[in-house]
């Protein structure tokens, strides 16, 4: 995710989908700085306007783009309850239709917003551990020196299927997004969170068992040992 | 405004170079739909890096696929504003977007790819996507 803008947000060059209690908007992210965001040839859509729901509305917007009716619009981040890639409301790009959009509604989105915790455990967890994992990171975290470290979950080109996992142990960043855990924080950067939402992290111990294991339903396609994937 | 000539060329000879017939003017896109029988693909290119850096070449890797539309064509948003104005006309009912990619079957519009969809994926993604809707739409 992101573009060739490496130094720029994630999100810049990205159509995305802001949320606020009644209306959605849909348009190019340019930036997000000081409590805005900002989306360029954007269009809005207010619940029921044209006799349509948001969720109709963003069915459509994810199967073909939308016509916009802003060049510039700048948002509240404070008022935003969710900012996400409008691709995330298309099933898979390349089908004829959408189900989950065209049929459930629009998903639950990963909060982008401000780096701030991502809620409780919960369907709207981006990601999740067993009690495996849990017992096995907290197992490690205790052996570090360094106190109040986390689990850092990323993701990276590389690998036979075109992106890898990432885990390391490191402190809260700017702009992370938090999972709380039991003992410890999970933390994703905002460009991994996209690719990870909806993970679990898994972990098999003992002479056959193969360490942490992430069970990925975004990915198409993943390598044999399962340490990188395609989405 | 459009981006000096120099600067656009090897956009546009990226494609034209691998057979993509490039249409500059409104009727060169006139002639270009006026034949609606058989399977065509559209690629609406522009200058932006950050979708179209993946559509050139994920059109050109999904020319590669066994199955594909019978004819390829390209028009230039931003730089040929008449004939990419024109061909937004005829591709249907959908919103402007580019990079995007439009296949017609018998002179309809029958799959298009938006923007948003090319955004932040690899060539080779795209490409896939590509060569599985030629594989419903061309055979």
């Amino acid at each position: 995710m992101g573009t060739f803008h490496d130094t720029r947000d994630p999100l810049h060059g990205i159509t995305v989908v802001a949320t606020t209690r009644d209306t959605v908007f849909v348009g190019r992210c340019h930036e997000r700085a000081e409590g805005t965001v900002v989306l360029v040839d954007a269009d809005e859509h207010s619940e029921g306007q044209d006799g349509k729901t948001n969720a109709e509305y963003l069915a459509r917007a994810a199967r073909f783009g939308v016509w916009k009716k802003h060049d510039r619009i700048v948002l509240d981040a404070a008022d935003l309850a969710s900012l996400a890639p409008l691709s995330d409301f298309y099933g898979r790009p390349g089908q004829a239709a959408t189900k989950r959009a065209e049929e459930s509604g629009p998903p639950p989105a990963v909060d982008h917003t401000a780096g701030e915790t991502a809620g409780s455990a919960g369907e709207d967890q981006p990601v999740v551990l067993t009690p495996a994992a849990v017992a096995e990171v907290k197992r490690l975290l205790a052996a570090e020196a360094e106190p109040g470290l986390g689990l850092r979950l990323g993701v990276a080109g590389g690998g036979c299927s075109g992106l890898t996992y990432k885990t390391e142990f490191s402190a809260r960043r700017d702009g992370d997004v938090v999972v709380p855990e039991d003992g410890f924080e999970v933390y994703l950067d905002r460009k991994s969170a996209i690719y990870l939402r909806g993970i679990t992290l898994d972990h098999q111990s003992g002479l056959g068992g193969k360490g942490f294991q992430f069970q990925n339903p975004n990915a198409t396609n993943t390598c044999g040992c399962g340490e990188s994937f395609a989405v | 405004m459009p981006y000096p000539e120099q600067m656009v060329a090897p956009m546009r000879a990226e494609l034209t170079s691998s057979g993509v017939q490039e249409l500059r003017t409104p009727a060169e896109v006139d002639d270009f739909f006026a034949q609606t029988q058989g399977t065509a693909l559209l690629l609406v290119n522009s200058v932006c890096g950050c979708a179209a850096g993946s559509a050139r070449p994920a059109v050109l890797k999904a020319m590669e696929h066994t199955t594909r539309p019978d004819r390829f064509a390209t028009v230039f948003a931003g730089q040929d504003v008449e004939a990419t104005q024109r061909a937004r006309e005829l591709i249907g009912d959908v919103p402007p977007s580019s990079p995007s990619v439009a296949v017609m079957k018998d002179g309809e519009l029958v799959h298009f790819v938006p923007r948003h969809l090319i955004e932040g994926r690899s060539a080779e993604d795209v490409a896939r996507d590509l060569a599985a809707a030629f594989d419903d739409i061309c055979n």
